[in-house]
């Protein structure tokens, strides 16, 4: 399940992905322009520099960018160091397994399920980079897109 | 995916070295049905199937993984456990089983006998040695000592690790090998390093009667751990960090590894429960995690990974507690050849340098080597002509994730692929039979359907 942890990583990363190779930005500025709580974001770009994700220099020039190229950072990478395992629901997970009050794991069909759904979401999420996450265009874009296609 | 699959499929291989590798990858190949298939197989040895790792006699010399993981085929892990049974050269409650390296290589060369029987005029055996690979209009051609060639339309590269010694400043020499002459049995010894292959020449001079003392060094002096029967941990790529900086992976799988052990497991299911995720792993790693892992981590977790049979274990132990064995963390920073060698060693710890005054020194370092000095005609003569290069680590050769070949320029290679150690670089854990047999069924699957 995708926290807001995990969303605002990604759209504060794609802010970064936006800027000039090796320019940095203000903490200060990625929140307000994706609406973001500014303490919550300031833990959330840490862990994402320790991560290796993000690279980040203190004073008042100071700020975040990319640490690497935003085709090499999958998004799969970046919500599992945010959210933990990739998982649907809370049970759905072999090493942060949390058990459901009301079930028992070994005969529920649900679980089962999500076990495989968990395998397509890290098939969907390693596969796509940063940067393709940036250039992905709005819904508008979108449907004009699909409207020249047809 | 590639363009070859839509035109036709290639249906003649040859395959460059008949050790484990290259019987492996024949057996998958000529599973094909493509009646006109054609594999040859060249190697230089008088026999096939045994390259380094098999060719020892020595029944002290095990295999360092259990016979059930041990089968050649990727789709009947099973195999060669039944072919123990069946010769009852095992039973089924002695697992699991070490099984001695000579046994393992009359496995491979009888699978190969079955195949040639089978296989008539679908595979070809020649002993000979290569000498280069050059591509040629549709496909390559591979230079044979003998001074005749073979064409096929590609040629995969199955050479494992290098025969020379690649440490010790010209003076080390290989365990077994001719420069390898008889010793006083007092001689006072020294090897560099002291994971398996150590361990392999410890049981050779004991084999010899060898009772001198054995200096081993290596950065960090460490010892392999030994097997203990188990079950691996169950994980799902989900649950597994990918593409972080090294650090970050390595508080993840301790803090996993931890864990498991407050509910009583030991550490070694964690660390094979993690195995078949290891490639994509290594894949996902930005170079500089790569590079800080070979730096590192990678003594740390051979030595938790790459584990020996517990037998084996307490004959080494026991010779270290007796002082047979001296195990040295630190660095070899000179060698004085005269009547004896005097090798100069500076600890890992203290800075002091210690000289120790040994009668041979024999090199144990383990497989990693540059591959641009490499003693092999045939990857040697492709690097000089620019045909391949090493990968950017330096630890084999530069391959794709579908096992061509990347030339000098970078451009990927149609016709001239490489498996098994060689491969490291791209595949990271790729010398034992469990991952070489995975690469492979996946190779021959992609050029043969």
């Amino acid at each position: 399940m995708l926290t807001k942890k995990g969303k605002y990583g990604l759209k504060a990363l794609v802010h970064l992905a936006r800027l000039p190779v090796g320019q940095l930005a203000f903490v200060g500025d990625i929140a307000t322009g994706n609406n973001i709580p500014k303490k919550f974001l300031d833990a959330i770009l840490g862990e994402l520099r320790n991560a290796g994700f993000v690279q980040s220099r203190k004073g008042k020039e100071g700020g975040y960018r990319l640490a690497r190229p935003a085709d090499e950072i999958k998004i799969g990478h970046v919500v599992r160091v945010l959210d933990g395992p990739l998982a649907p629901i809370p049970c759905a997970s072999r090493t942060r397994y949390q058990r459901c009050d009301d079930c028992n794991e070994a005969t529920c069909q649900v679980r089962h399920l999500m076990l495989e759904v968990r395998q397509a979401i890290a098939e969907v999420l390693d596969q796509r980079s940063l940067a393709e996450m940036r250039d992905i265009a709005g819904d508008d874009d979108l449907s004009a897109a699909l409207k020249i296609q047809a | 995916m590639t363009g070859r699959a839509n035109s036709t499929l290639p249906n003649s291989i040859i395959i460059v070295g008949g050790g484990a590798s290259g019987v492996v990858l024949a057996a998958h190949l000529l599973k094909a049905p493509n009646p006109d298939l054609r594999v040859t197989l060249i190697e230089k040895r008088p026999h096939f199937g045994q390259g380094i790792a098999y060719s020892t006699l020595l029944s002290a010399h095990v295999l360092n993984v259990s016979a059930a993981g041990m089968s050649a085929y990727a789709d009947d892990p099973g195999n060669f456990w039944r072919w123990l049974l069946e010769r009852g050269l095992a039973t089924p409650e002695q697992a699991p089983v070490y099984a001695p390296r000579s046994v393992y290589a009359r496995y491979l060369k009888e699978l190969l006998d079955e195949l040639e029987a089978r296989e008539t005029g679908r595979l070809r055996l020649i002993r000979e040695e290569s000498l280069s690979i050059a591509p040629t209009g549709s496909g390559v051609e591979v230079a044979l000592a003998n001074g005749t060639s073979v064409v096929a339309h590609l040629a995969v590269l199955a050479t494992g690790h290098d025969e020379e010694p690649g440490a010790g400043h010209g003076h080390a020499i290989r365990m077994g090998s001719e420069a390898d002459t008889v010793l006083d049995p007092e001689d006072r010894v020294l090897v560099l390093g002291t994971g398996l292959s150590m361990v392999d020449s410890f049981l050779s001079l004991e084999q010899r009667g060898h009772r001198g003392e054995i200096i081993a060094v290596s950065r960090r002096g460490l010892l392999p751990s030994p097997h203990r029967k188990g079950n691996p941990i169950k994980l799902d790529v989900a649950d597994i960090p990918l593409g972080t900086q090294l650090s970050y992976f390595v508080g993840w799988f301790r803090g996993l590894i931890r864990e498991h052990q407050k509910a009583g497991i030991d550490w070694r299911d964690v660390v094979d429960g993690l195995r078949p995720f290891n490639q994509k792993i290594w894949q996902n790693w930005p170079s500089s995690a790569k590079r800080r892992f070979v730096e590192h981590t990678k003594a740390w977790w051979d030595i938790h990974r790459h584990r020996m049979a517990p037998e084996v274990y307490g004959r080494v132990t026991e010779a270290v507690q007796s002082g047979r064995i001296r195990l040295v963390a630190g660095r070899v920073v000179g060698i004085t050849a005269g009547d004896e060698f005097s090798v100069q060693v500076q600890s890992r710890h203290t800075q002091n340098i210690e000289t120790f005054n040994v009668a041979r020194i024999y090199d144990c370092t383990g497989i990693a080597r540059d591959i641009s000095t490499t003693s092999n005609s045939v990857v040697r003569s492709l690097v000089d002509r620019g045909l391949a290069r090493p990968d950017p680590l330096r630890l084999g050769l530069d391959v794709s994730d579908n096992c061509e070949v990347i030339a000098g320029d970078g451009t990927v290679s149609a016709n001239i692929l490489a498996v098994g150690p060689l491969t490291r670089g791209t595949f990271f854990e790729i010398d034992a039979i469990p991952d070489i047999r995975m690469q492979c069924a996946r190779l021959g699957k992609r050029l043969l359907g």
